[in-house]
């Protein structure tokens, strides 16, 4: 044993401190760093060697205190509940909003919504019933029915729309995952590398997290841990990067909303299709797939059951001319639907060749009413009544999906206070852990003084007997 | 979930869930006291929608079958007032035919009279091709703008007239040409002014029965535009009401409650507040104002 293995022992402790107090800082200065979790220095005591050597005589040495590693602090079962969670947040947003813009279409209720339109339709038919020789009120029919056709074209062209927009999401969606999961495979390797190396990885772990919270907010990857500190990531058990390699997905599909039924957008893995259940792409893919074309369907029908159920009453009536009635309104769905005739006087209103009365305008006014329109439609459920239930059934869903979403944020929220509050930064701790450190600092000089003094005596002072 | 370690960050978070919490109800609040509506989407309230919807197409018809009331009010007050003066003119000529048969009576005044029954003639014809909006009230369903022609001759189809006054009545708003005789009548007219002119006296008895049995008609007809004018006036203000009913439901199911949102939102504003003191109180302090 000898005095200079104690200023050993206390220089390893300056170092430790100061080693500390550089983590401390690093985690201070990191603490609104998103994704960052705090680093812990672990310590631990070192002792002499226990082998009996010639030095060591019989008396202990002490090696001092070693700095054994910078350890990073984050628990990866509550990281993959927060990252499952999130997944799931965003497919519902997703397809929240693709709804909500859908449902904004519709403009129910209220007094300019198609129903509105469909009502002054149906009372201008009225109207012409009572004076059928007044060619004013035939003109205001042939307005009204093409103001009908009008709106079903602006909500049909507008559901087009939304799909569309949905289907551009859903392709930046596409090639943001294949270029996240080219960078997890490269930060794999990095990872990877620096493991082998020995070298600190951790701030390369915590972006990896963040990769991997991005790709499973886009669609749905889960994360296993691999060999050196990397991870795998799989969508529903198709493999996305393993290791340091990633793999590519593509969207195939219909490009627009009318091939959406007939060929749904998919995305696929070579040629296998992607069973995606989470993320943006799963909420995007179900708007694209279902959502979207039955709202539109829906549209169609009514714009169909419309044009229907006018012309087949149309159908039995006479111009005032002594013509007999063709069809009222032409067109296949909600985007093509136009008025036939362009004059009041080519409009069949009377009950008979060579009559002048409205019987038949009238007969068409009363499709206003549920029960006539759906006799006439032979029992086929009736225009309006298919708007209501696609306005309320639209309502249903889109109240249900945010209540849904509300609930999702809480459990987002509840997962990431967990995860914060095991990885998060606490100013307080690291204030403490200052201070801490400092005072390790300071007494270790102290032990370094001691000593001196020791050797001062020892060398300065003794054997000056006789001098 | 237990929560055995607090960090600033947590802290802050939550502090901000907490003020967005609240924001947004803040908002909601205000946006339906801005629009009036407690339901502006249908996912506001499916059901509220449900209703609304079919509230405010039952009140588009119900308007409308306003609209056709009053249309057919008009018309049959047209009618009534064509078939009062018919038959105040057929009671003139019935008097002229009286005078007639009055034996004391000259050649010369017969003349006259014969003449004036050809002017109730006239009149008779004028009043049976009444229009209303450009359309002859007894000629039926007929094309032409006249029931009774120039030459005399009834050239109207006795077709009904049909207006829907409300979801489930109709009302006719014709009078049938052949029952008020403007099928017989001018022609009637005619042979008793030759008559009258003639001192026929047996035609005119004739022409007598006849012309009583055309004003019984009259009367009746007259009658029966009443009974239809009252059933009008009923039905109008049932759906009148009915309208009124709906329009105020519409308002209950669409409408904010005013002071119930204002009070709420009251409420949320005092919430929202206290959210941003305690959020700016708990994020001030921190271990390091104490340390020196």
């Amino acid at each position: 044993m000898s005095g200079f293995s104690t200023l050993n022992t206390a220089v390893t402790g300056l170092a430790a401190a100061q080693r500390a107090l550089d983590i401390a800082g690093q985690n201070i200065v990191n603490a609104n760093t998103p994704g960052y979790s705090r680093q812990r220095v672990l310590l631990a005591s070192s002792g002499g060697a226990t082998t009996a050597t010639f030095h060591s005589g019989n008396s202990a040495v002490f090696g001092g205190v070693t700095v054994e590693q910078i350890s990073r602090v984050r628990d990866a079962f509550l990281e993959a509940t927060r990252t499952a969670a999130g997944a799931k947040q965003s497919a519902l947003q997703a397809q929240t909003a693709a709804l909500t813009s859908a449902q904004t279409l519709l403009a129910e209720p209220g007094d300019t919504g198609l129903q509105a339109s469909m009502d002054d339709f149906f009372k201008s038919w009225q109207n012409l019933a009572s004076s059928p020789t007044n060619s004013s009120s035939g003109s205001v029919v042939i307005q009204n029915g093409a103001k009908v056709a009008g709106q079903l074209k602006y909500i049909g062209d507008g559901l087009s729309a939304e799909w569309d927009n949905a289907h551009a999401n859903i392709v930046s969606v596409v090639s943001q995952t294949n270029q996240a999961a080219q960078d997890l495979a490269d930060l794999n390797g990095q990872i990877a590398a620096g493991t082998v190396a020995g070298r600190p990885v951790n701030e390369l772990t915590d972006k990896r997290d963040l990769l991997v919270r991005k790709l499973a907010e886009l669609v749905g990857g889960s994360a296993i841990p691999g060999p050196d500190n990397t991870v795998s990531v799989t969508v529903n058990g198709i493999s996305m990067v393993s290791g340091t390699s990633a793999q590519s997905f593509t969207l195939s599909g219909g490009n627009d909303i009318s091939t959406a039924v007939s060929s749904p957008p998919t995305i696929l893995w070579g040629s296998t299709p992607v069973p995606i259940e989470s993320g943006q792409a799963a909420g995007l893919l179900a708007a694209l797939r279902t959502d979207l074309p039955n709202v539109r369907a829906g549209v169609d029908g009514v714009a169909t059951s419309l044009r229907d159920a006018v012309n087949l009453v149309y159908a039995t009536g006479f111009t005032l001319g002594g013509d007999p009635g063709a069809t009222f309104f032409a067109g296949t769905g909600s985007t093509d639907l136009s008025v036939v005739p362009t004059s009041a006087s080519e409009l069949a209103i009377a009950s008979g060749a060579g009559k002048t009365d409205g019987a038949i305008a009238g007969a068409i006014g009363d499709l206003a009413i549920d029960a006539n329109a759906s006799l006439v439609l032979g029992g086929g459920q009736p225009p309006s009544s298919r708007w209501r239930d696609l306005a309320v059934g639209l309502g249903v869903q889109v109240q249900s999906l945010k209540n849904a979403t509300t609930v999702q944020e809480s459990v987002v929220a509840a997962a990431d206070d967990a995860v914060q509050s095991n990885a998060g930064v606490s100013l307080d701790e690291e204030m403490t852990n200052l201070l801490l450190f400092q005072r390790s600092f300071q007494a270790a000089s102290r032990v370094i003084t001691t000593v001196d003094e020791m050797l001062d005596t020892l060398v300065n002072r003794t054997g000056t007997v006789g001098r | 979930m237990g929560m055995d370690r607090i960090t600033q960050s947590t802290m802050s978070a939550t502090a901000l869930r907490g003020l967005q919490t609240s924001l947004g109800r803040v908002q909601e609040l205000q946006q339906q006291l801005s629009s009036g509506k407690r339901v502006n989407v249908p996912s506001d309230d499916p059901a509220a929608t449900a209703a609304a919807m079919t509230f405010r197409s039952q009140r588009a018809a119900d308007e409308q079958y306003l609209v056709n009331a009053d249309a057919a009010a008009a018309r049959l007050n047209v009618t009534d007032n064509a078939l009062t003066q018919l038959s105040d003119r057929l009671r003139g000529a019935r008097d002229l035919m009286i005078q007639s048969q009055n034996g004391a009576i000259g050649s010369n005044s017969l003349g006259a009279l014969s003449q004036q029954v050809l002017a109730v003639r006239q009149d008779v014809v004028d009043l049976y091709n009444t229009r209303y909006l450009d359309r002859p009230i007894f000629a039926g369903t007929a094309q032409g703008s006249v029931t009774v022609d120039s030459s005399g001759t009834y050239v109207g189809d006795d077709g009904d007239v049909v207006i829907r006054i409300s979801g489930d009545a109709t009302v006719r708003t014709d009078v049938k040409g052949t029952a008020v005789g403007a099928d017989t009548v001018p022609a009637l007219l005619t042979q008793i002014a030759a008559d009258v002119a003639a001192g026929n006296s047996a035609g005119v008895n004739a022409g007598l029965d006849s012309l009583d049995a055309a004003l019984s008609n009259v009367q009746q007809s007259l009658g029966d535009v009443g009974a239809r004018q009252a059933r009008v006036d009923s039905v109008r203000s049932l759906v009148d009401s009915a309208r009124l009913d709906l329009t105020s439901k519409i308002s209950d199911t669409e409408d904010v409650d005013l002071p119930e949102t204002i009070m709420n939102l009251q409420a949320q504003q005092v919430a929202y507040q206290s959210a941003l003191g305690a959020a700016a109180k708990i994020t001030q302090v921190s271990l390091a104002d104490f340390l020196k």
